[in-house]
């Protein structure tokens, strides 16, 4: 899991950069006090880049920090999931390219945080995140420079449906449907960790804060709870990259990701779109094309 | 409260008691759902019913200062809830948090509602045997096998007494016998027709476990006495460099008590805030006192850590370690307080 060559080759790049002044400071991964875990980082000295870590605990979209440094020369060491965030911040003119410079690192998945019991996991039984089953290994390929071992090629997609569960639960009826994230929702504590974390949720005021007027109750009971996980899930239409993020960070366990990926099938399948695969695209929501389906306007 | 009372009662003996409370109370429990969590939840019947489920990620605190709830509709105050509830398994963190939000809502200022809640409830606790890494309650004036703020504490059997397991969230403990300790005179009527007393060496085996159970905590921090010096510091944006700004580490914390007044629709909201939101401190004018993640974690270490302890002589914070645990970027407090440079 842990390789110890990326490792070196990360700090080695991260130290020149620095050195060069060519990045004002590193966005990357330190180990957690506890030794297992990991935890974001901001690396502004080169001594410090001997902190850099990189295995299955890097669970962080680092992206989303990527706010928090206007007008700064950011390094980032990212991931695919990063990486395909970052093209959707460039598309959307969130982020200027001169700004980021990208370390892309091939990734061999990330754990599954809700699924393993994080402490007590050998390397062999780490529990691979669903999201990362169809990618790993994954080498970026949209980058300033690549850390990879170069081992192994990037996989062709396998040929199962990735939306088979998507699918299933398409098939079921209204009202089991309704239950399912009736059950669900009421849960949510509204904490906005899933807006939060998510690159993708840049709003200088989010809806759910308007109070004049206000679009959705601010109570966390079934009715405001429902308006906000689905308006969340809307806005992301189309610029979802299935980070997985929003699932990872909710304390209450609500499978976020389920709704993402319906929208992402939605969208694949209506308009051949996925989001976060080339910068020169235009956002799917910003373009229009004539062959665009229309069966809705009647 | 005359004496202290303590019984060993049998799971069926407790189960049967508890069928006999349904009656006449609603009983909250906390549930494990797979993969997502530990919830507290409403229960119907007695089958299948598991108590010892490692710790609910929301506190009982929901039950009273409740994440949300309407305090005026149609122009008239919301009469108070009167339904009788008994909550059982909640952790001794939880009920010290009540104990710390009592200094709050119900001494100089009376929160009718706090109150109420308070006293149309009966918190059955069960004591810990095993701590997670985020646990630090011992470190906080708390224990694992305390029954303050409670009315009554279980332990699980002794012989069922498990060295420390790294992480009790996904444990289980099936128990067929409790010990319990009974603390108000309320939960004194429900216990005292059950099972029997203590013998003399069941009780010193008792105590002995009850010192094993606390020391199995391992993460122990000294809070510094004073933060006066470092207020201006940098170590704050420098911790505070990774928080995203959402609300799980105050929603979820036992102790943490800010809540924002919403009006819609001719009714008054009163539902939870948290000093993390970028928004909490925003001003009508535009203008923000806490603009930068720098200030807004500072005043969550500082109320906890100093103003608190300044007012009501001890810290705002019970070592539960639900901050920490759930934390999307695992920003630990305990270690941010520890580490602060108060020699600066």
């Amino acid at each position: 899991m842990v390789n110890k060559e990326l490792v070196e080759e990360i700090k080695k790049k991260a130290k020149e950069l620095l050195e060069a002044k060519q990045v004002d400071l590193i966005i990357g991964c330190q180990r957690a006090s506890d030794g297992v875990l990991a935890v974001p980082v901001f690396i502004y000295k080169k001594e410090d880049v001997e902190k850099l870590v990189w295995d299955a605990y890097c669970v962080y979209n680092l992206a989303n920090f990527l706010h928090d440094f206007p007008g700064q020369k950011v390094g980032i060491i990212a991931k695919a999931c990063d990486i395909k965030s970052i093209i959707v911040l460039l598309q959307e003119n969130q982020l200027k390219r001169e700004n980021v410079f990208i370390i892309g690192v091939e990734c061999l998945g990330v754990v599954e945080e809700k699924k393993t019991d994080k402490y007590r996991v050998k390397a062999e039984d780490i529990v691979y995140h669903e999201k990362c089953r169809a990618c790993k290994p994954s080498i970026p390929v949209f980058y300033d420079l690549l850390i990879s071992r170069g081992l192994k090629k990037e996989q062709p997609a396998a040929e199962e449906d990735i939306y088979a569960e998507v699918r299933k639960f398409e098939a079921k009826s209204l009202e089991e449907r309704f239950k399912f994230w009736e059950a669900e929702f009421k849960r949510c504590i509204r904490c906005y960790a899933c807006r939060q974390v998510c690159p993708m949720c840049y709003c200088p005021r989010c809806v759910a804060d308007q109070s004049m007027p206000s679009w959705f109750s601010k109570a966390a009971d079934f009715s405001g709870n429902l308006s906000w996980n689905l308006t969340r899930a809307m806005h992301l239409a189309g610029r979802c990259i299935d980070c997985g993020e929003c699932e990872r960070a909710c304390p209450a366990g609500i499978p976020l990701r389920e709704l993402n990926r319906k929208l992402q099938k939605e969208i694949k399948e209506m308009f051949n779109y996925e989001a976060g695969l080339s910068t020169d695209k235009k956002p799917l929501l910003a373009g229009f094309d004539k062959n665009d389906p229309e069966e809705f306007i009647k | 409260m005359s004496e202290d009372m303590q019984r060993i009662i049998t799971k069926e003996e407790l189960n049967a008691k508890i069928k006999e409370l349904l009656k006449e109370n609603e009983i909250i429990i906390p549930k494990q759902l797979l993969n997502k969590g530990i919830f507290y939840q409403k229960i119907l019947d007695t089958d299948n019913l598991v108590l010892a489920e490692g710790f609910a990620t929301e506190p009982i605190k929901k039950f009273f200062l409740e994440p949300s709830s309407w305090i005026i509709k149609e122009g008239k105050d919301l009469e108070q809830a009167q339904t009788k509830r008994i909550i059982i398994g909640a952790r001794p963190c939880e009920g010290r948090g009540l104990e710390l939000l009592d200094k709050i809502f119900d001494a100089e200022y009376k929160d009718n509602f706090y109150i109420n809640n308070r006293q149309r409830t009966l918190i059955i606790g069960l004591a810990c045997d095993g701590p997670d890494r985020c646990c630090f309650c011992a470190s906080m004036g708390g224990s694992p096998v305390e029954a303050r703020g409670m009315d009554a504490l279980l332990y699980t059997p002794l012989e069922n007494f498990m060295e420390h397991k790294g992480n009790s969230l996904t444990g289980y403990t099936f128990a067929d016998k409790y010990i319990v300790e009974v603390i108000t005179d309320k939960a004194k009527d429900i216990f005292a027709p059950l099972g029997k007393e203590l013998d003399a060496e069941t009780k010193k085996n008792w105590q002995k476990d009850k010192e094993k159970r606390i020391n199995a905590l391992q993460k122990k921090i000294s809070p510094p006495e004073s933060m006066d010096d470092i207020f201006q510091s940098d170590y704050w944006k420098e911790v505070s460099q990774s928080c995203l700004s959402c609300g799980v580490c105050t929603y979820l914390c036992p102790t943490c008590h800010c809540f924002d007044l919403v009006d819609e629709a001719r009714k008054r909201l009163r539902c939870y805030d948290g000093c993390a939101f970028a928004d909490f401190t925003l001003e009508t004018s535009g203008a923000n006192p806490r603009p930068t993640k720098k200030e807004r974690y500072r005043q969550r270490v500082y109320h906890k850590f100093d103003y608190f302890k300044k007012n009501f002589g001890e810290n705002l914070c019970v070592g539960c370690g639900r901050c920490i645990r759930h934390c999307p970027v695992k920003i630990d407090i305990a270690e941010i307080v520890a580490n602060a440079p108060i020699r600066l």
